[in-house]
């Protein structure tokens, strides 16, 4: 009896397969042999003589493919690839934006503060914050520099006079360099700075420069904004 | 020693405030084959899901969400030898979790379910996930020569946010230095990523390894660029400045929390 109650499920399910027609198409096993199986089935429980001649038919290669085949979906191999685990990219050393009189200047990376702010160098260096994209990959590459450090001018001084069209040249611990231009300039109040676009992993690549501006808090010794130059790669 | 205890402790804080992970999908259901040499063909109510299923491959089952795998069988590929009878399987209807067929310590095929840690990591650190599925004793697990887990057996885990870098791991029998029955290898544990790592195959057999997934997009960003700390204007500033430090010091009380603040 319950035998039969799963046979007929089983027909069902087939049956639902085999009327949405559209599904077999990423089926590697063949779209057309799932309606076969609901013959081999039946015969086979009456059948455990081994002698008879009735029980070849069904043990060769036919086989119900089930309806949940077209939904799985294979992503790959989980196997250690150590390539995947080595990271000797290039990496930043040096910045130029001669509209601004910035020329090879340091380029160092950087972390955050336990404060959750992004960690950055003194007035004569840039920093880059390690945990991004290395200029010119894919994501945002952010590189911040002082604007005034503990009263000298910092690299990115004057960061607020850059304009789209505008030259930044990267040049990378292997020697080799790569230039871009910047293609828009903001000015945001702190409190709405947009840190999901500034610290983006997953867009194309866009090498983002950020000073601070706007009036400073004397006794806070911050400024109330920051200035943002967004630069997207040209093609060698 | 201290160091990883500040590094838990991070990590505890961490979680204990970290809200629910954004923009992940509502499921995710992942299948890894953790069986070394061993194809198979699965099942569902005697019916082929998908076959010659090998070592280190994944399925994605999301799809399948709340439903109930019926009968569900692991056959050694092309036969009918059942390699894992599941039974019924009801899959969660949300959340993120991992399906591993692996060995048991005591090496028999079987099926591990673990859900995945998707709460948010802090800015500049990587989650690490590590999963004993082999047939192999409790082991310790050393990041970079310390003991980051230990006494880690089948089927735990053990995990920590820490951070971003690439770490040399070996696995060795708890307690022990040696023999280092897996690695050393080089692990990259990056920003906002869990990395989990499966230790896979028989220690018997000689075919201990890992296997690796990865869940993305668990970071944060810093929560702010503080590029200057002195105003642009003039010459005014050191001198200037240096003169109301000792105005301030001069003030009774006031003069510390002051001071303090122009760090």
């Amino acid at each position: 009896m319950k035998r039969t109650t799963a046979a007929l499920a089983l027909v069902t399910a087939l049956f639902a397969a085999a009327c949405s027609s559209a599904e077999p198409a990423s089926n590697p096993t063949g779209p057309g042999s799932a309606a076969m199986t609901i013959t081999t089935t039946a015969p086979a429980t009456a059948a455990p003589d081994t002698t008879s001649t009735v029980v070849a038919p069904p043990a060769t290669t036919q086989e119900s493919v089930s309806p949940l085949a077209a939904r799985v979906t294979p992503i790959g191999s989980a196997a250690y690839d150590p390539a995947e685990h080595r990271n000797d990219a290039p990496v930043p050393t040096s910045i130029s934006i001669d509209e601004i009189n910035v020329a090879s200047a340091p380029v160092v990376d950087v972390g955050v503060e336990d404060n959750g702010d992004m960690e950055l160098p003194g007035a004569e260096a840039v920093g880059w914050y390690r945990y991004n994209a290395i200029p010119g990959e894919p994501g945002s590459s952010v590189l911040s520099a002082h604007i005034s450090y503990n009263g000298s001018n910092g690299v990115f001084r004057y960061l607020s006079d850059v304009e789209p069209g505008d030259v930044v040249s990267v040049g990378y611990d292997d020697g080799s360099a790569a230039t871009f231009e910047v293609v828009e300039v903001a000015q945001y109040d702190k409190q709405e700075l947009p840190l999901d676009r500034i610290f983006d992993k997953d867009g194309g690549p866009v090498l983002t420069l950020i000073t601070c501006g706007g009036d400073f808090n004397s006794s806070l010794r911050s400024y109330e904004d920051n200035f943002v130059a967004y630069a997207v790669p040209i093609d060698a | 020693m201290k160091r990883l205890i500040a590094v838990f402790a991070a990590a505890l804080m961490i979680l204990a405030i970290a809200a629910p992970a954004m923009g992940q999908a509502a499921v995710r259901i992942h299948l890894i084959h953790g069986i070394p040499d061993t194809a198979v063909d699965v099942y569902v109510d005697d019916a082929v899901v998908f076959e010659n299923f090998n070592f280190g491959d994944t399925q994605d089952l999301s799809s399948l969400a709340g439903e109930t795998l019926v009968n569900l069988q692991v056959k050694l590929a092309g036969t009918d030898t059942v390699a894992i009878d599941a039974g019924d399987v009801a899959l969660p209807a949300s959340g993120n979790y991992s399906i591993i067929a692996n060995l048991d310590a005591a090496g028999t095929p079987t099926l591990t379910v673990f859900e995945n840690d998707t709460s948010a990591i802090a800015a500049g650190e990587g989650r690490l996930q590590v999963r004993h599925t082999a047939a192999a004793p409790a082991v310790d697990v050393k990041a970079d020569g310390a003991v980051a887990f230990s006494n880690l057996s089948n089927p735990n885990e053990a995990k920590a946010d820490l951070p971003a870098a690439t770490y040399s791991v070996e696995v060795v029998p708890t307690g022990a230095d040696e023999p280092v029955v897996i690695g050393p290898a080089d692990i990259a544990v990056n920003d906002g990523d869990s990395l989990i790592v499966y230790a896979v195959g028989s220690l018997e057999a000689g075919s201990l390894t890992v296997l690796t997934e990865t869940i993305t997009g668990l970071g944060q960003t810093p929560t702010e660029v503080p590029s200057g700390n002195s105003p642009v204007e003039s010459g005014f500033p050191m001198a200037a400045m240096a003169g109301m430090a000792i105005i301030a010091s001069l003030a009774a009380g006031g003069g510390l929390a002051l001071a303090r603040r122009s760090n």
